[in-house]
């Protein structure tokens, strides 16, 4: 049933949107169950599907690799959606699998979409983020005993989910040991840095960078502009350009190439190829009257930005069948969600899944998004010099910035977006949700007087459904009172 | 002009030598002496520096970024005062020149905050100055640290935060200090306390029944201080305070090894100093660049001397940390450490393990809960009577 890699399709060759919908039988937009999609895979077998060399049914993942939580999970039924889902979760395999055919691979922390740039501009190394880990409990139902064996480490609920990375690596059950590990540092959460930390006194050592805490230019500093309409002064831009010079000898010395500047602006073209993709796909999804595809593939299709879920190419292809089916279903005036569903902003990447499905459930829809890496969303600038444009958009990270910074793009965008309500989702003990919530919740009260409501979603968010729902629910009604 | 400091890290002197007054915040009058309204996850202490800073309307705060609370919590004050409240980039990496220039880069930009605020441009000469005193007053009370009661030490450290100024308890009844040996910090050579507490060497010593105790951890205001009386009543006795303004704040040594005009430092600044003049004690005469932009190099001295002193969770890696507790652990020979760490500060907390790896010995965890004295008073006890 699958394919090989070398057989799948170039974006370049995609047929249209309308073409492609013939070829795989779409079926009206809607969302299944696991269950459900087990007769839909069969449907699509039958009708000829072609899948790229991870392609396979989704069942699979629960029995081979016991991510259970798929069972909770609804899922979109087109086929661009199963290769988005089939290529997230077989990241590890992929990495295994790159680690045998002789590439080196690189942890990335923390920076979310700067290091991976460089990274992927060189042959032979595959970028991934650790950090990633802190969807394994979710995904496994917590039957990987990872945040317990966290605890075991010292690290325990007080601590962001992301503490399961700790634990993923002493274990060397998921993803490879990385050949290096590079780290920001700085202005980061206080929780991933003393878990790095940590993570080092275990024997994983660590290069560090230093992030530093953007500031505005003072009166007569030399400033200079960062995507995402923000500025920073020119010195600090120039000590993080020196910062990521340092990595790129690292980075030339594992791949045993200079990441010079022609090399690192190609990079740098590649990835704007995504991130293009990216901001066409939420363009789509994000503005038109209803959703064409649901807010938990829009999450995913977003966490592609930062690292390419370890294949740069692949992930221009499961993007370019995402677009294609949004494009197709608007074309047919077809959505998961209705027209008259609520415009909600989502802020902050949620621990459990299952909450953004909670949030269709209850007659919401994702019309726009702020999941803590904005930065690996907006262009790298192509007309600088490169190393110069990857640390002004390192920079343009909204979690080193102030908390108003954040708060008024969101508040910007929500404005784009025509956003009626903003929730701002928080995270089990990351140490930035305990005041940036509040004041993300402020600016955008007080810009566009919409209402807003801060939840917090834990990795198994079960046993607070009844909770969730009902603040959702408040939200949902209180937004459409306003109308 | 008061500006109170939310960390060691960030030099009084240079305040000082703007003519204003640095204040620590630790022992502040009203600071986190009251019970505040905390949201879910907010760092108790960060959030009294942030009502500190609402409250002092006449006087300056300056944050500092070196965990996320007190970060995020100079941006819930900033935008209402940006006049008076200034957020100081303290590197968390420490082996790099880029560290070395955000620091540099930062005190530059504290000296113009500073003079915005009414202080004049500092003077080398004034600033040597302030340096040799801050010097002189940290010198002796390193050297009180291994005979000086934990409470009357922790409050001793705090004032000369608060202040500057040396207030110790008599000697009475302890014998007299060994000489203390020079240990290097970092790269810098410094005169450090680092000898066996008398107690720990003399069983006549007060105290010298009770068991030996390190306390390690964030920062200790006023307010928290009692916790050292409950030690000493639960039968421990703090050998080694190790929290964020205790001994661990006390670094001593010029940048510049506080040359005096005609040595080799002085030397290298004179010459890079445009506005000196023949005959003219060119010492006291050029001011430094966080009033004027006369000498970058002295700055950029200073700014190396600075951090390469700083030892703290934060650092990246915290190595130095470690460094320095291992030098006096293993000379004060505490039985247990004893973990101070407030609620939701991550940094301190991910290090108990650790430590304990590090070192060998138990490590008690307490936290600043403040609805929670009982509770800590009883995991004290408990932990010192497994130690007995």
């Amino acid at each position: 049933m699958s394919l090989r890699k070398s057989e799948v399709r170039s974006p370049k060759s995609e047929a249209s949107g309308q073409q492609r919908s013939s070829q795989r039988g779409t079926a009206p937009p809607r969302k299944l169950s696991l269950d459900e999609w087990d007769a839909r895979y069969e449907q699509l077998s039958r009708a000829g599907l072609r899948e790229p060399f991870y392609g396979g049914p989704l069942r699979r993942h629960v029995a081979l690799e016991g991510d259970l939580r798929l069972r909770q999970l609804r899922f979109d039924n087109s086929p661009a959606a199963l290769r988005l889902w089939n290529f997230l979760l077989t990241e590890n395999q992929r990495l295994h699998a790159a680690r045998a055919r002789g590439d080196k691979i690189i942890g990335t922390m923390k920076d979310l979409g700067t290091v991976p740039v460089m990274a992927y501009a060189l042959p032979g190394l595959r970028a991934f983020y650790p950090d990633g880990a802190w969807w394994t409990p979710c995904l496994m139902e917590c039957s990987d005993g990872l945040l317990q064996q966290a605890e075991q480490l010292g690290i325990d609920a007080s601590f962001c989910p992301v503490r399961a990375m700790l634990a993923a690596f002493q274990n060397g059950e998921h993803f490879p040991r990385p050949d290096a590990l590079i780290c920001s540092t700085g202005a980061v959460c206080d929780d991933f840095s003393a878990i790095a930390q940590r993570l080092e006194k275990m024997g994983f050592p660590i290069l560090w960078w230093e992030m530093p805490r953007r500031r505005p230019p003072a009166p007569g500093e030399t400033a200079c502009a960062l995507p995402g309409n923000l500025s920073a002064p020119q010195i600090q831009m120039d000590c993080v350009r020196e910062e990521l010079e340092r990595i790129a000898q690292v980075l030339s010395g594992l791949a045993g190439q200079p990441l010079d500047t022609e090399t690192l602006a190609r990079g740098i073209r590649n990835a704007n190829q995504v991130r293009r993709l990216l901001a066409a796909l939420r363009q789509a999804v994000y503005t038109s009257p209803g959703a064409p595809l649901p807010a938990l593939e829009m999450l995913v299709a977003e966490m592609l930005a930062i690292h390419f879920c370890s294949d740069r190419e692949e992930t221009v292809g499961v993007l370019t069948d995402l677009l294609a089916e949004a494009e197709a279903r608007l074309r047919q005036s077809q959505f998961v969600m209705a027209q008259d569903a609520v415009r909600v902003f989502w802020v902050n990447p949620v621990a459990d899944l299952r909450a953004m499905n909670l949030l269709e459930d209850w007659g919401g829809r994702v019309c726009g998004s702020d999941y803590m890496f904005t930065h690996a969303l907006d262009l790298i600038p192509e007309d600088l010099p490169p190393l110069e444009a990857l640390a002004r958009t390192a920079l343009a990270d909204p979690m080193v910035g102030s908390a108003q910074e954040r708060a008024r793009r969101i508040a910007a965008d929500c404005r784009l977006c025509r956003a009626e309500a903003v929730v701002v989702s928080r995270i089990p003990g990351a140490s930035h949700c305990a005041r940036e919530g509040a004041v993300i919740r402020e600016v955008v009260r007080a810009e566009l007087g919409i209402p807003t409501i801060e939840l917090e979603v834990p990795p198994i968010c079960d046993a607070m459904l009844p909770t969730l729902s009902s603040r959702l629910q408040a939200l949902l009604e209180t937004a459409k009172a306003r109308r | 002009m008061e500006v109170f400091c939310t960390s060691p890290w960030v030099p009084p002197e240079w305040i000082k030598a703007h003519g204003l007054e640095p204040r620590g915040i630790w022992l502040a009058r009203d600071f986190a002496c009251e019970p505040l309204p905390l949201a879910a996850g907010v760092c108790a202490f960060a959030n009294a520096a942030v009502r500190l800073a609402e409250r002092q309307s006449q006087s300056a705060v300056i944050f500092t970024t070196h965990c996320d609370q007190l970060r995020r919590g100079s941006d819930a004050v900033a935008e209402a005062a940006p006049s008076r409240v200034f957020l100081f980039n303290l590197p968390v990496t420490w082996q790099t020149p880029v560290a070395e220039r955000i620091y540099c880069d930062e005190l530059k930009r504290l000296g113009q905050f500073l003079t915005g605020l009414g202080g004049h441009a500092a003077t080398a000469g004034d600033l040597f100055k302030v340096m040799a005193q801050y010097d002189r007053a940290r010198r002796r009370l390193l050297d009180a640290a291994p005979w000086c009661s934990a409470r009357a030490y922790a409050e001793a450290v705090a004032r000369f935060h608060l202040d500057g100024s040396v207030n110790l308890p008599p000697e009475r009844g302890c014998p007299q200090p060994q000489q203390p040996r020079i240990v290097p910090r970092g790269d810098t050579h410094e005169r450090l306390a680092a000898a066996e507490p008398a107690a720990a060497g003399d069983s006549r010593a007060p105290g010298a029944s009770s068991i030996p105790l390190a306390l390690v951890g964030g920062p200790l205001p006023q307010s928290q201080m009692p916790l050292l009386d409950v030690i000493e009543r639960a039968g421990g006795r703090v050998v080694l305070n190790a929290t964020e303004a205790g001994e661990r704040s006390l670094w001593t040594g010029s940048p510049l090894n506080l040359a005096r005009p005609g040595s080799t430092e002085r030397s290298v600044y004179a010459a890079k100093a445009s506005v000196s003049q023949a005959g003219q004690d060119s010492f006291a005469t050029p001011t430094t660049p966080g009033g004027c932009s006369a000498d970058a190099p002295l700055l950029a001295r200073l700014a190396r001397g600075w951090l390469a002193n700083c030892v703290d969770v934060f650092q990246r890696p915290n190595t130095r940390l470690y460094d320095w507790l291992r030098e006096r652990i293993t000379a004060r020979k505490p039985r247990g450490i004893v973990l101070w760490h407030y609620v939701g500060c991550d940094l301190w907390r991910a290090e108990a393990q650790p430590l304990r790896e590090a070192f060998g010995l138990p490590v008690l965890l307490l936290d600043a809960d403040e609805v929670a004295p009982q509770r800590n008073t009883g995991r004290l006890e408990a932990f010192l009577e497994s130690l007995q």
